[in-house]
């Protein structure tokens, strides 16, 4: 059940291709919202892919102080590990 | 409380359709009341009241108006008990869910004043989140605050910073004892809350709301605008710290005992056709979003539409940004299938410091367009009928309907003079909508009253037959996707990114293809690389969003490009002009996202 940390990167990078039109090489410290320019109803969109695709659900003030990739693999390691007892 | 009401079964039978009326035999009453409280105790007699749907649209929590007022009437005690007294301004974040409502009623049957406050909506918005809710605190004098728990360490941050020493969240102070004596609610001439919506992050500036203001508003709302009746059961999305979301569909459906169906708003921002599809369910027959909620759903529908049945909607309004025909048409083709009458959308005009409604188009009727010369409105300030609406001379505004009766708007010139019937100028309005004036904040209060009790709404327009057309702001705030935007805030953000300094940036609103409003931000730029000048432009970018939430174009100008006015304030009017007549140019010239023209805005 519990994915490694590369392998909810590697999820999350492909779940993010359609709001990266041009293609800006994502890394750990990537801002997602302000370097790939998705405005706030794509970074919405973008969180409900990521809720969907791991089941879990991500709260607005977990969100606030989610900034990069890293940032949000760990949001969804965590959730992952609390869902999962 | 979880989902085991009668009221709410999604179906369509006229059998369950009668359970959401008011008790029989028991008359509506659509507004009248003279407080907020003497409203809910009426709407507590009958069996409607407030509905709330989870992210995935399953009905979550469901607060009858009667459970509201009972649960209001315990949590004035315990305010009470919380040290709060009578006049004191409480500050609530406003999430969409009973708590916030209760503790609202709360304030209302103790004499306090609660303060709405937004919740973080976007993703890495911590830290501008915190400076916006301690800046509303500061400004309301707060006593308290109140949250869900959720939001405690951020609150708790933001009230630090503002003084505030009283900070619960909703679980501690249901847990406090309650205070007898507590009840002392609002009188006819008391005042009712102090709503934030208005002024940059660093000067909010708190709307002062009086029980007569809010009593006449509803009223006028529920009677003339809405015409609302037995069947009638309204749906929103909108954020309740908002005057349209607070107002329209909170108070206003309450003083008419009306039935109300929540989305919260991130729930709708990404699942924007569940909002359609709860309506279809709950047969909603009212709703009011901005163009571009519209705009969201349209595109999304696909093929659902065919499943949906829009037919009871008879009311979809739109307010909070400017009403967009060629969005609004292409929803209501895109929604044909599935019974969506375009007579339904109502295009009405409002603004916090009339509590909410100022004017609403006519119900039943299509929306009015006005086509009129762009040279001539520019030039000469006139909006002439032009012939033809397709081309790039034209442009077609929407008519905002009349003013609710006992009130007045006027179009007047610089020096105050009323103008006649297609003559641009400023719109003023009075009445009994009007907020008390900008909470202990006389000199921003000074600064928009005009002579014979008008005040100025800062929007430019003109009178149609009777109806108000909106053509722009005569300030610079930029209306994005239905919130307002200070470019202040905008500016002050891109400033802070090296080496930038203070002055160096302007921010407006273009009006992009589509009737899409884009943010532009011009930046003084000494940077010589290409390299260089991306990243800067990227730094930008990431710290606009950080601040304020939007998507915008960065434009790196020359240094000394931008105009400044003889007093040492940035001219964002001229800067405007000057970026679209080509006067302004980028330093370099980078390869345009879209190939589509910019239309220049008329008020520009």
């Amino acid at each position: 059940m519990s994915a490694s940390r590369d392998e909810i990167f590697a999820t999350l990078s492909r779940l993010l291709e359609p709001f990266n039109p041009k293609g800006v090489a994502l890394k750990p410290d990537t801002e997602i919202a302000a370097e790939l320019n998705i405005d706030s109803v794509g970074v919405m969109d973008f969180i409900m892919e990521v809720e969907d695709t791991f089941d879990i659900d991500i709260s607005l003030n977990v969100l606030s102080e989610t900034h990069t990739m890293d940032d949000l693999v760990r949001v969804v390691e965590e959730r992952l590990k609390r869902d999962t007892p | 409380m979880r989902a085991t009401d009668n009221m709410d079964r999604g179906m369509a039978t006229a059998a369950l359709r009668a359970t959401v009326r008011h008790e029989p035999g028991q008359a509506r009453q659509w507004g009248g009341f003279s407080t907020l409280t003497e409203g809910l105790d009426f709407a507590a007699r009958g069996r409607t009241g407030l509905n709330f749907h989870s992210p995935r649209g399953a009905l979550d929590v469901v607060l009858p108006y009667c459970e509201l007022r009972e649960r209001a009437l315990i949590t004035a005690g315990k305010l009470a008990a919380a040290g709060l007294r009578p006049g004191d301004r409480v500050s609530i974040v406003a999430e969409t869910g009973p708590d916030f409502m209760i503790a609202f009623f709360a304030c209302q049957y103790a004499g306090m004043l609660p303060c709405p406050m937004p919740y973080p909506m976007h993703i890495g918005g911590k830290e501008a989140y915190i400076a916006r809710i301690a800046g509303m605190m500061r400004a309301a004098h707060a006593c308290a605050a109140i949250m869900p728990a959720e939001l405690s360490a951020h609150v708790r941050q933001a009230a630090a910073m503002a003084g505030v020493s009283r900070v619960l969240t909703h679980e501690e102070l249901a847990a406090l004892p309650e205070k007898a004596g507590a009840i002392a609610p609002h009188g006819a001439d008391g005042l009712a809350y102090i709503q934030y919506s208005s002024g940059s992050t660093s000067d909010p500036k708190g709307v002062l709301i009086s029980q007569r203001a809010i009593c006449a508003n509803t009223t006028g709302a529920l009677r003339h605008g809405l015409c609302a009746n037995e069947e009638d059961r309204a749906f929103s999305w909108l954020p309740l710290y908002h005057d349209m979301g607070l107002v329209g569909f909170f108070l206003s459906p309450l003083m008419g005992q009306v039935s109300v169906d929540y989305l919260a708003t991130p729930a709708f921002a990404r699942r924007p056709v569940l909002w359609l599809k709860l309506m279809s369910d709950k047969r909603s027959t009212t709703c009011y979003a901005p163009s571009f909620g519209y705009d969201l759903a349209a595109k999304r529908v696909n093929g659902e539409a065919r499943k949906l049945d829009l037919s009871a909607w008879r009311i979809a309004g739109i307010g909070g940004d400017m009403v967009r025909h060629e969005i609004l048409h292409a929803f209501a083709r895109a929604l044909e299938p599935a019974g969506f009458d375009p007579k339904a959308f109502m295009p009405s005009y409002g603004m916090a410091e009339m509590t909410l409604a100022i004017s609403f188009a006519s119900l039943d009727a299509p929306m009015r367009l006005d086509t009129v010369d762009r040279a001539r409105l520019k030039m000469a300030r006139r909006a002439e009928p032009a012939g033809d609406a397709g081309s790039q001379a034209a442009r077609t505004f929407v008519a905002c309907g009349k003013v609710l009766p006992g009130h007045e708007m006027i179009v007047v010139d610089e020096r105050g003079q009323r103008l006649g019937e297609r003559e641009v100028g400023h719109i003023w309005v009075k009445g009994p909508s009007l907020m008390e004036g900008y909470f202990r904040n006389a000199e921003a209060t000074a600064e928009i009253m005009r002579p014979g009790g008008f005040m100025d709404t800062g929007d430019m327009g003109y009178m149609l037959d009777g109806e108000i057309v909106i053509t722009g702001r005569a300030k610079d705030l930029i209306l994005y996707h239905g919130r307002n935007i200070w470019p202040q805030d905008i500016e002050w953000a891109a400033e802070q990114v090296a080496p930038l300094r203070s002055g160096d940036v302007a921010a407006f609103a273009l009006d992009g293809a589509g009737g899409h409003e884009k943010v532009l931000v011009l930046a003084q730029c000494r940077l010589r690389t290409m390299e260089e000048r991306d990243d800067l432009r990227r730094r930008i970018a990431a710290a606009v969003h950080q601040a304020a939430g939007i998507e915008c174009e960065i434009v790196l100008v020359p240094p000394k490009s931008l105009p400044f006015t003889s007093s040492g304030k940035l001219s964002r009017a001229r800067a405007r002009a000057m970026y679209l007549s080509g006067e302004i140019a980028p330093v370099d010239a980078p390869v345009p996202e879209t190939s589509a023209p910019l239309q220049m805005a008329a008020s520009g």
